[in-house]
């Protein structure tokens, strides 16, 4: 339950070979072990057991009552930032991790990058924010382990191939890396950067290839995704701006218009340097079509080498790309496969996609289908589609138990085709909120949460 | 999938029902059908502005007898066509049976003499309405003014059918030509009063001016041609951003857009609800119906309310007592006023669980059985889900000084619910700064009075053309013809 990499001898094809069955009474055990941990070390698991009367969880829908939406992560009150209640701030994050954050210092702690430094060197946490729509940020409490063993697992996925045991080279690739957006920041999964810097390049800052060389400062991400929120409750004209921040729009200003440049750089450093070379590329699907278009463009085509490892994943996101968006991307790169990954930031790792287009859930995921309504569970037989949620007991730091926004599929009877045991999420996945507001014309009087959205996407003006 | 229903095409006085085409909805879960738009847009505007005359040759007691006969016909246990629109907003609305059938109890009243003659005579004037109104001015003009009608589409709100029907009995009264789009969640009230008043004033005037009908917001094969100066002079639209855009393409000099914003509302209690247990029993009996009418899907209902109990300890003692007492009112009002929300927002429950498991900055009243519920805030500011607020879900916020409690309204407020009076009256001058358009007293916010201004507006001015007549003699006016050249100091004031 605390190291499958070296339960499964470091092998992805072991991870999804293990029979159902087996797998699913190693599941529960984990599932009851860890549950008995967190409902003594993790706050929020607590007080929600003992509402609901949870004592122990023994079949998998007992833990269905205690998987927690994403909203759990940003409960707390915008207002502490602005403030500066970093001390209250840290107080919120205490109820939802299993360490202690009893004695974090932030007296003086100047902002979100300050206070996230100070969780890094003070606690063995590394947080992860990503924004939202309401003008707040999620705050998800991961830890320096996870994120070593996150490094490792994409290894495993990224360079093995099903059906064989890993090789050497497989093991310990040596690899550049591509990195399409700016190089770092502590903002969302821009974290994620120095994540790979630290579990692929061996620190050699000279293996990895940034689009953008600055960082993006979450304290001005938050103020403008404060100001969109203010924007739409009509309440822009009465924001009080921290001054400290506002003198540093234009720094931000003077960091998008150096883009162009960054972008030539960028493409002159990866022809001369890393043409025909193996290389690891995250991104996007959005970013990725962009950087492939940009490079076409500049009649760059076909530039690494065919068992380079590409990976993107996480849906489009709002953006409209051209049909041919995959044909674009693939002949700029020019390997043999772009791998695709789905999750979400409340679990650990990715579930990968086979060669039939399934995500494969990693064995120590217990994968659920909601009602998307009643959050009741869907049975676990036949085909399914419904919300998904996870209970992932790979967790440490956090509670591995979420609900998602995404409508998934799940063909629990199926073996698929392509030979791996696990239970796989069809390949079609998207998000519950993309879904409403279509084709929709009704009209209220009352200003609702869909209405201010629009207003949001129609003030974008209104971005620093 | 088969058609729900069928939203026919009411063209002055004729009912269509042909060339239908089907309609699907948000959900996917039905299906409705009405005659495809673009193949009768010609058909919708007025051949002629010469047609509007037969209005002006009503009395305005003639409309009063019409508008009289409408009214009394409009009687729920028998009247089929209002019977037939109960029945398609079952499936189009999100309100429960029992309320949907009340809301129809409300059209009868609202179409007797006196309401009519006191909605046209304080929002218009009767005089004006009427005639020609003589009014002197300093230079010795005689100036007659009259509010005439004018060709008029209305695009208006579906939550409930009161707005249909006050949109057809504002344009009866300015005696203008109205073309009705009707709203997807309410499709047949807006018909169902055009042919009831098709069956008791046939081939009249008011008839003959009246066209309703649906189509697809956006569809540029019917709003292109409609929305032209030379059909529509004024569109009154109700909704959001995504209705308005639609409309703001056509904006042209000739065509004039009145539009009625979505609207958020807000409470303010004072420290005098705190006074004793029965003070504080009245103000929640209050707040409870301003949240909960009609299960909060209206521009007026409450959603955040702030409350001058203090912060301190005691006083984030009675902000959570009172906000136990506004749940317990909340849930036990009848059913034709609220009920649990057939549809909830998922969204903002999960908002909800998680502020309950937030202990330290939020008490979570209720909700465990979507049925609503009250967010005590325990510091002085709104939870930072506030906008998403529906469904019988209310945020109060304890707030320590009457200066706070301006952060209540913004450019999106339209109601205030205020306790008690004396507060009011200290913030009336205040309030409307910030964008409040609305105080009313705490109870009283879903009580809403059609003679009134309604978003900061009036609506009913707005949709008249003042047209000014000037009788000007040369004795006491001074003529320009008569000016010499000497004098041209007069001419370039003009």
């Amino acid at each position: 339950m605390d190291d499958p990499i070296n339960f499964f001898g470091q092998s992805y094809t072991q991870m999804h070979s293990i029979a159902r069955g087996e797998l699913e009474e190693l599941q529960r055990q984990a599932m009851k072990r860890r549950f008995g941990q967190h409902r003594e070390s993790i706050a929020i698991v607590r007080k929600l057991a003992n509402r609901l009367g949870v004592a122990e969880v023994n079949e998998f829908n007992d833990i269905v009552p205690l998987l927690l939406p994403h909203t759990a992560y940003k409960s707390y009150p915008a207002a502490l930032i602005d403030k500066k209640r970093f001390d209250l701030l840290t107080k919120w994050l205490d109820n939802l991790t299993s360490y202690d954050l009893s004695r974090v210092d932030t007296e003086g702690c100047s902002g979100i990058d300050d206070w996230i430094e100070r969780l890094d060197e003070q606690t063995p946490l590394e947080v992860i924010t990503s924004s939202g729509t309401t003008g707040t940020l999620s705050i998800i409490p991961k830890d320096k382990h996870g994120a070593r063993e996150g490094m490792v697992l994409w290894k495993i996925c990224l360079f093995q191939n099903f059906g064989t045991e890993p090789t050497e080279r497989e093991l310990n690739p040596s690899v550049e890396v591509i990195w399409p957006n700016y190089a770092s920041g502590k903002l969302g999964h821009l974290r994620i950067a120095n994540m790979i810097r630290r579990g692929f390049t061996g620190g050699d800052e000279s293996k990895f290839h940034a689009l953008y060389p600055g960082a993006i400062d979450t304290d001005l991400m938050f103020l403008a995704s404060k100001m969109r929120a203010a924007a739409s409750r009509g309440e822009l004209d009465r924001l009080v701006i921290d001054p400290a921040l506002a003198t540093r729009k234009d720094e931000f200003i003077a960091m998008q218009a150096r883009q162009p440049e960054d972008l030539d750089r960028f493409f002159t450093n990866i022809t001369e340097k890393l043409r025909g070379k193996q290389v690891f590329m995250i991104g996007t699907y959005n970013l990725m079509h962009e950087v492939a278009r940009a490079g076409l463009d500049r009649g760059i085509k076909e530039v690494f080498a065919k068992d380079s490892a590409i990976l993107t994943g996480g849906g489009l996101k709002g953006f409209v790309l051209p049909d041919n968006y995959m044909d674009v991307i693939s002949e700029f790169l020019g390997v043999d496969r772009i791998q695709e990954g789905y999750g979400f930031s409340e679990q650990s790792a990715f579930h990968w996609g086979c060669t039939e287009g399934r995500y494969h859930v990693q064995p120590w995921v217990i994968p659920f289908v909601l009602d998307p309504d009643t959050s009741e569970p869907l049975p676990r037989k036949g085909k399914q589609t419904g919300r998904a949620a996870v209970y992932d007991f790979l967790l440490k730091a956090h509670w591995g138990g979420a609900i998602s926004g995404d409508e998934v599929t799940i063909d629990w009877d199926l073996q698929c085709p392509c030979g791996q045991t696990s239970v796989a999420f069809e390949h079609a996945i998207m998000r519950y909120s993309e879904k409403q507001g279509i084709d929709d014309d009704r009209i209220t009087c009352a200003a609702t949460h869909e209405v201010h959205n629009e207003a949001i996407n129609f003030m974008k003006g209104v971005d620093l | 999938m088969s058609a729900a229903y069928t939203v026919p095409l009411f063209l002055r006085g004729q009912v269509i029902a042909d060339d239908l085409v089907s309609f699907g909805t948000r959900s996917g879960q039905y299906q409705f059908q009405a005659p495809d738009m673009a193949k009768y847009v010609e058909q919708l505007p007025l051949k002629s502005p010469a047609e509007l005359t037969d209005l002006y040759a009503l009395s305005f007691d003639e409309i009063l007898d019409v508008l009289e006969a409408l009214g009394d016909a409009l009687d729920f246990e028998s009247n089929t066509h209002l019977q037939e629109a109960y029945e398609a907003s079952l499936v189009a609305n999100v309100l429960p049976a029992e309320m949907l059938r009340n809301s129809y109890q409300v059209l009868r009243p609202l179409f007797t003499r006196e309401n009519v003659r006191e909605v046209a005579d304080s929002q218009v004037g009767l005089n004006y309405l009427n005639g020609w109104v003589p009014h002197k001015l300093l230079d010795g003009r005689e100036l007659r003014v009259r509010a005439f009608g004018s060709r008029v589409l209305h695009i208006p709100a579906g939550n409930g059918g009161l707005v249909s029907a006050v949109t057809i009995l504002r344009s009866v009264i300015t005696r203008s030509d109205v073309i009705i789009k009707a709203p997807s969640n309410d499709p047949l009230t807006a018909i169902a009063i055009a042919r009831t008043l098709a069956d008791v004033a046939p081939d009249h005037p008011i008839t003959r001016h009246l066209a309703v009908g649906y189509w697809k917001g956006g569809d540029l094969a019917v709003e292109e041609v409609l929305y032209q100066p030379q059909h529509v002079e004024k569109i009154v639209a109700w909704g959001g951003l995504a209705s308005v855009k639609h409309v703001t393409r056509y904006i042209q000099p000739g065509l004039e857009l009145i539009a009625l914003d979505p609207k958020r509302s807000a409470t303010i209690i004072g420290a005098e609800a705190f006074t004793d247990e029965a003070a504080m029993r009245e103000v929640a009996r209050r707040a409870a119906v301003d949240i909960g009418v009609a299960n909060q899907e209206g521009c007026a209902n409450a959603r955040v309310i702030y409350a001058l109990s203090g912060t301190d300890e005691a006083g984030l003692a009675n902000a959570n007592r009172l906000g136990e007492m506004i749940y317990e009112e909340l849930v036990a009002l009848p059913s034709f006023i609220s009920t649990a929300p057939m549809y909830p927002n998922r969204d903002l429950f999960e908002h909800l669980e998680s502020s309950r498991l937030t202990e330290d900055f939020y008490r979570v009243i209720g909700g465990e059985h979507l049925e609503g519920a009250i967010v005590v805030s325990q510091f002085d500011s709104p939870v930072d889900y506030s906008t998403m607020l529906s469904g019988r879900v209310a945020n109060l916020v304890p707030v320590d000084s009457v200066e706070t409690v301006t952060a209540a309204v913004n450019a999106y407020t339209q109601t205030i619910g205020i306790y008690p009076e004396s507060l009011k009256q200290q913030l009336r001058d205040v309030l409307p700064l910030f964008g409040a358009q609305r105080l009313t007293s705490l109870g009283y916010a879903c009580s809403v009075a059609i003679a009134s201004p309604q978003d900061a507006v009036e609506p009913i001015r707005r949709m008249c053309k003042w047209i000014v007549d000037e009788e000007c003699d040369p004795e006491t006016v001074i003529p320009m013809w008569r000016l010499g050249g000497a004098d041209t100091t007069s001419v370039a004031h003009l």
